[in-house]
């Protein structure tokens, strides 16, 4: 029960983000009709997830906000902004509530009962500030009325162990009913599939109860069967003995009871009360439920599947470039061209297989925008700000992983931008900038990298104020003369805040030095740019995966390292005598002085006067250093596999990957190495 | 099976271990510890980490950690000989299950062994950390040590051998 219950949150889950998304587009476009048929088909499905699931407190919550949007549907009732926040609010509640669907906790409790009263008031249309016509059949919704329900289950309906003559035993409890089943004729006995189903029914049946509880009835069929419900009298007609012997006549025959000519009957028995004749429903305004829904085809085009499964599919893809790597390696040595062809073609094919697998590890960044536009929409409202919110690249994909990383760090900069850096409407209007402030989100490649930037138009960031906080911090001296960029970069620092008054929005002490922190994680960069009025930009760089990376496959004392080839820059060779009788460990490399960090020495390797090293200069952050390698063997893809946690203090090697003859050649982090370097000169240096 | 601790070992009967030898010394491990035995392959050193982290071996496409038994007690590192094993064992360590390869000079046997008949280990304690040992078993003319295999290949060791290495460090300067 836990993993279903588990499977139900999670997809509730997805419902609720599915929800959120389309009310905000909705918000933009309150007239957009199949938004309105997008939120309420969610709602419904959430609760036949739930009721499934005996959560009737949800389900029953959500159908009272489901009733709501059936009533904007069928066009009985406007949507009002006021009808969306309370919307919104449901849907956080929701959030909640589906971790504790018995309201347990005490706030969860109160604000479930003043939610519904307020979603009650609204489908009562109860609010006075959205009048709305009331159409007369709503009352009639819940009077007495005679159905004809064609129910045609698809051929594999019994394998899922459905029973249909429970859903029709269920229709007949609602009232007096006259069912018809006919049977599909078996054309060939030898080839007849026993377990599929050929039965079909019409029901005719006479109740009070509304048109939605007879859908309820077929709540959890209606994506395996054909069900066709209309309701054609508005008074009984069951118990009519002239109707149901004129019904049973034309029953007789086998092919199916046509709608239209149930009504031909009972239009044709003569009425007693002359009002009868027009309580026949006109069918065209019925409009037939057609249960074909376009839910359906959405359903066809992805399917589900659990990341453990593709974290399963990706480590042997992982596997299989591997061993391909050694057959390559094989083939090289040994003469046969037929072997040569063989292993040629594998290397493609798994190369292939590598990008479609990784392709399917990828998500688009739009799944998390849903989040940031509502977070936005809340905290303008809040702010008192007038704040859009742009968001370009949408469809730019990242290693899930990473997307789930980079949520809360950009929640938070999207915040720091709200609060800190877009104005109020009218302090703008006398900047001479328009009222309505901008974000933007934006999301592009770059080479192996993927860039998020976000862009306010706000007042910027003054570096004066930031330089002078920098010094009263301790970070740097009066004297030091540091670029803009330099100084900005303050800003991540622990225990960094500008804004004077630490507003209830953002600043609670976590503070973009966390933001670096979990980017630093997911091996990016962030870096800021900004200028006084005219807003600021952070931007975000991530590596596109971080378990396949291209690198620059080296030795050092015949061990073998690979470097990630988006940081290396250029590669030189010098000699071994420059590099150890150099006190200021810089050399002259394109008339640049370089720092550089020698790994023999690093790593406790022995060192010679004689002979020459290849220096390999890479990028980090902004500066360049130069790291000094035996020699260079060549370009390698390198399938990066976690060091076990025995080596959790060497964090220099970042991972490790298998060569193609099977030993192992270790992942550096150059990040990590310089930092370690720079610790060990500051500590010589203290001596 | 849980060996967590001793008093457990008692209840059970007959108990399949491993013997191998480390210098002149037998050891024994609960068979259901031990994945498999490996040949030495080729070992990648992890610089600056350990010595008793000899390095990193490929098995079957996993990195797997090697450590130098010998050195964990405290004897000189495993001279490499055509008996030299790695035991690969998984160990338990904060409910998570880890696995790294043990270097030993020799492996002996499987044998059955009545676990009612393990002595407890004696309480002033020989040269070795008590918790590393199980219990004794008495085997003709020698005595073979069960190790606790959670408790000598625990990461918690490995901060307090990092912690003295920089202590050392500090000294030295």
């Amino acid at each position: 029960m836990d993993e279903l219950k588990a499977t139900y949150i999670q997809e509730a889950q997805e419902l609720l983000e599915n929800l959120e998304s389309s009310l905000l587009v909705l918000e933009d476009n309150p007239s957009d009709h199949s938004n309105i048929e997008q939120v309420f088909r969610v709602m419904h499905t959430l609760k036949g997830n739930s009721s499934m699931f005996g959560l009737s407190v949800i389900a029953e919550f959500v159908h009272d906000l489901e009733t709501i949007y059936d009533k904007i549907r069928q066009s009985k009732m406007d949507l009002s902004k006021g009808i969306l926040n309370c919307t919104l609010a449901a849907l956080d509640h929701l959030k909640l509530i589906i971790f504790d669907s018995d309201l347990q906790e005490a706030g969860n409790k109160e604000n479930h009962y003043r939610l519904i009263s307020e979603i009650r008031l609204y489908a009562d249309g109860g609010n006075e500030s959205t009048p709305f016509q009331m159409n007369s059949s709503e009352v009639e919704d819940r009077s007495m009325g005679t159905y004809f329900i064609h129910f045609e289950p698809n051929s594999d309906f019994l394998l899922n162990g459905s029973n249909p003559l429970l859903l029709i035993n269920e229709l007949a409890e609602l009232g007096p009913s006259y069912v018809v089943p006919h049977f599909k004729t078996v054309e060939d006995l030898s080839t007849f599939d026993p377990t599929s189903c050929i039965a079909s029914w019409d029901i005719l049946v006479e109740t009070d109860a509304s048109m939605d509880a007879i859908k309820d009835v077929f709540i959890f069929a209606e994506d395996d069967a054909r069900i066709d419900i209309h309701k054609f009298m508005l008074t009984g007609i069951i118990q009519n003995e002239q109707f149901l012997a004129k019904a049973k006549a034309s029953h007789l025959r086998p092919e199916h009871l046509v709608l239209e000519e149930i009504i031909e009957i009972a239009a044709s028995i003569p009425v007693e009360e002359n009002e009868e004749k027009e309580q026949l429903v006109d069918v065209q305004a019925a409009a037939p439920v057609s249960k074909k829904s376009i839910e359906k085809e959405k359903a066809i085009s992805s399917i589900r599947v659990s990341s453990d499964k593709l974290d399963e599919l990706m480590n042997l893809v992982s596997e299989l470039v591997t061993t391909q790597a050694s057959l390559s390696l094989f083939s090289e040595n040994n003469t046969s061209a037929e072997l040569e062809v063989i292993s040629e073609n594998i290397e493609k094919l798994s190369r292939r297989l590598r990008d479609i697998s990784f392709g399917m590890t990828l998500v688009q960044i739009n799944n998390m925008f849903a989040r940031f536009q509502r977070l936005v929409r809340d905290m303008s409202d809040m702010l008192g700000k007038e704040v859009v919110f742009i968001t370009e690249g949408g469809e730019t994909e990242l290693d899930k992983t990473i997307i789930e990383t980079l949520t809360d760090p950009l929640m938070h900069i999207i915040r720091n931008s709200m609060d800190h850096g877009i104005e109020k409407a009218d302090v703008r209007e006398q900047k001479g900038k328009p009222r309505q402030g901008m974000v933007k989100l934006k999301a592009y490649y770059s080479g192996i990298s993927v860039f998020i930037q976000i862009i306010d138009d706000g007042k910027g960031i003054d570096v004066r104020k930031v330089r002078e906080k920098a010094i009263s911090k301790g970070f740097m001296r009066e004297e030091d003369e540091l670029s803009d960029k330099e100084i900005f970069d303050f800003i991540f620092y622990p225990g960094f805040s500008t804004a004077e008054v630490v507003t209830d929005v953002s600043g609670r002490g976590v503070g973009m030095d966390v933001v670096k922190r979990n980017i630093t994680d997911l091996k990016g960069t962030i870096s800021v740019e900004s200028k006084p009025d005219h807003g600021t930009t952070l931007t975000i760089k991530l590596p596109l995966s971080l378990s396949i990376i291209d690198g620059l496959l080296v030795d050092i004392s015949g061990v073998k390292y690979v470097i990630p080839l988006s940081v290396v820059r250029k590669c030189y060779e010098v000699k071994n005598e420059d590099m150890l009788k150099n006190f200021n460990k810089l050399l002259l490399l394109d008339e640049r002085q370089v720092p550089y960090i020698n790994l023999r020495q690093e790593f406790e390797y022995e060192v010679a006067m004689e002979g020459n090293s290849q220096l390999i200069v890479v990028s980090d952050g902004d500066q360049e250093v130069g790291i000094s390698v035996d020699f260079i063997v060549g370009e390698y893809q390198a399938v990066v596999k976690p060091i076990s946690k025995y080596y959790r203090n060497q964090d220099f090697v970042s991972g490790a990957t298998i060569l193609g003859d099977g030993s192992i050649a270790l992942v550096i982090d150059t990040h990590k190495i310089v930092e370690l370097y720079t610790k060990h000169v500051k500590m010589e240096g203290k001596l | 099976m849980k060996t967590e601790d001793g008093n457990e070992l008692l209840i059970g009967q007959t108990k399949s271990f491993l013997s191998f030898k480390l210098d002149s010394e037998h050891f024994a491990i609960p068979v259901m510890k031990i994945m498999e035995i490996l040949e030495v392959p080729k070992i990648t050193k992890v610089p600056q980490a350990p010595v008793f982290l000899v390095g990193v071996i490929n098995l079957r496409g996993a990195v797997l950690p090697v450590i130098d038994t010998r050195v964990k007690f405290g004897m000189t590192p495993i001279d490499f000989t055509i008996n030299t094993c790695i035991l690969v064992v998984n160990i338990t360590f904060n409910d998570e299950e880890i696995m790294v390869g043990a270097l030993v000079d020799f492996v002996s046997e499987v044998f059955d062994y009545d676990e009612r008949k393990i002595k407890p280990s004696p309480t002033i304690v020989t040269k070795y950390r008590s918790d590393y040992i199980e219990g004794m078993i008495q085997e003709d003319d020698h005595f073979m040590m069960v190790l606790n295999i959670d408790k000598v290949f625990s990461l918690n060791d490995l901060e307090s051998i990092v912690e003295t290495k920089i202590e050392k460090t500090e000294e030295l300067l």
